[in-house]
């Protein structure tokens, strides 16, 4: 064994042996730590090596609540927010009933099958010049790219939901001659709404996506304005918290379909 | 009723017809909303000479060498990005997933950037970098490792202890342990990755070849945006979503490949 993989192994030790006293509820201090360190690091090489507009951790603290209490900022956030909500709302009741209808009668499935699949896996931005000749380099373009961004997601898990309908529950059903309408509603609705919870939280990272994207591309207001134009004027520090504001709304939908799963969804396979 | 049944039914020629009842049908509405559209938001799929289709004008960029040059310069950007992703996302999970006390301290911090979308930072980059290639390749790269991180970093931390144990206990040097447990075991997690990152990676492309320097497909659709040349326009979509699916399904067909390495409870 040469000297340098037997000390790449003292090394695996030790640190596992530091984790192990670290272990338990000192997790979350090594973790405060390593965010210490990675800020200190940040601004110390941002400082020393990258132009003075590129922002760092004390200039976005620095700006921080001028920019949160900024009437510009708040409604560039409502306005991103609320055109990806109604997008989501959008999709999701259209999703739902092409998902659903995909799933439980093998007609549409087959006829839809291809385009639903092939319209996922495009990259949304291609379309982007072409919804924005569509709809105008106005806000109903960004809603549009929003729609179209997540409406695959949510009908592609709608309709395996809808598939994964557990037989015995049909089965029941059907011995006791339940109407159509209870078996879509009472049954299928019901045990496809974990994967729709699903659906729903991959479509909105696209939505955030697609409305960002469309912003940028017709210079629409909205966070994703917002961003763009500061980082234009070197206002880097303005800009990141911009991005922070994304990143928030991204981890607060994560959070709240989990809440909603474990909540509401005890049927769910998840653990 | 019957009709009803009769569609619905496994029979292979009934599936097959089907599908192919389903693509002529999308191609008949492509060309009717083609033909009746005004020019400027809408061209056929096929089309007629003086106003050719998508597909027409798909054949004709066969031969052009302008759109040879577009097509590889994406390949080159996508690739360049792709295997940079590949290079840092692997190794990086691995060493993650091996040195606990980095890995408790960086997780959480990963995932949030995971979870930040990333076309936001292309203004940052833009205004830092500049224009060129290789700032377009740190947005394909930025689009791509974070799945692929992720996943060998979940997937090489669930490596089971006693493999290790074992391979401790007969003296294994680090080489050996990476080469003979870490890496086999880690494959088909990493591949979930890479499958996830495919499509990040073209959206990353996309994105970067629209918004930093336009070049490649992008930049042929920028242009045709712009005329509006509609024909070219969707010719290059089209490809660029056979480009996805393509990737789409080679991914998932490499996972599969690898999916019994992983372990039979793992």
């Amino acid at each position: 064994m040469s000297a340098s993989t037997s000390s790449a192994v003292t090394a695996v030790k030790v640190t596992n042996r530091l984790s192990r006293v670290f272990a338990g509820r000192a997790e979350l201090w090594v973790k405060i730590i390593a965010g210490v360190v990675i800020l200190l690091i940040w601004q110390i090489v941002v400082g020393a090596f990258a132009p003075r507009f590129v922002a760092k951790p004390l200039g976005i603290a620095s700006v921080f609540p001028a920019v949160i209490t900024d009437p510009d900022f708040l409604a560039a956030v409502a306005s991103t927010l609320g055109a990806v909500l109604q997008g989501l709302c959008i999709a999701v009741v259209m999703g739902v009933v092409v998902g659903i209808a995909m799933g439980r009668v093998k007609v549409f499935d087959r006829l839809l099958n291809i385009y639903i699949n092939g319209f996922y896996a495009m990259p949304m931005v291609a379309v982007l010049p072409l919804l924005a000749i569509w709809f105008g380099y106005e806000s109903n373009a960004r809603l549009a790219t929003i729609v179209f961004a997540a409406f695959f997601s949510i009908a592609m898990n709608a309709r395996d939901g809808a598939r994964a309908v557990p037989l015995e529950y049909l089965e029941v059903a059907k011995a006791y001659r339940a109407g159509r309408r209870y078996v879509w509603f009472d049954i299928t609705l019901y045990s496809s709404l974990p994967y729709l919870i699903a659906g729903i939280r991959l479509a909105s990272g696209r939505a955030l996506v697609g409305a960002v994207i469309a912003e940028f591309f017709v210079s629409l207001d909205g966070v994703g304005m917002y961003i763009l134009s500061h980082a234009r004027s070197f206002k880097h520090n303005e800009a990141v918290v911009g991005v922070l504001a994304l990143a928030a709304f991204g981890l607060l939908v994560d959070w709240t379909m989990n809440w909603v799963t474990r909540r509401y969804l005890p049927w769910s396979r998840r653990t | 009723m019957s009709f009803l049944r009769l569609i619905n039914s496994d029979a292979p020629w009934v599936r097959w017809t089907t599908f192919a009842v389903s693509l002529l049908l999308g191609a008949v509405i492509w060309e009717l909303a083609g033909r009746n559209a005004n020019a400027v938001f809408m061209a056929p799929l096929i089309g007629d000479a003086q106003a050719p289709g998508a597909a027409r004008r798909l054949l004709e960029f066969i031969g052009d060498s302008h759109f040879h040059d577009a097509v590889l310069s994406s390949i080159k950007l996508f690739a360049t990005g792709f295997a940079l992703a590949l290079v840092v996302g692997i190794p990086l999970g691995i060493i993650l997933a091996r040195l606990m006390l980095l890995r408790v301290a960086l997780e959480s911090y990963l995932l949030v950037l995971y979870a930040t979308p990333m076309v936001a930072l292309i203004p940052f980059i833009l205004s830092i970098l500049g224009f060129g290639f290789w700032p377009k390749v740190l947005v394909v790269f930025l689009f791509a490792v974070f799945p692929i991180l992720y996943n060998t970093l979940e997937g090489a931390r669930s490596v089971k202890p006693e493999l290790l144990e074992v391979a401790g206990s007969f003296r294994a040097g680090e080489w050996s342990i990476w080469r003979d447990i870490l890496i086999p075991y880690t494959l088909p997690f990493a591949l979930t990755g890479v499958r996830q990152a495919t499509g990040r990676a073209l959206v990353g492309m996309i994105a970067a070849e629209f918004f930093l320097s336009t070049s490649g497909l992008g930049e042929v659709i920028m242009i045709a945006s712009r005329t509006p040349d509609m024909a070219s326009m969707l010719a290059t979509i089209v490809l660029i979503a056979v480009l996805g699916v393509l990737m789409m399904r080679g991914a998932q067909a490499l996972e599969h490949r690898y999916a019994a390495w992983r372990g039979v409870d793992g």
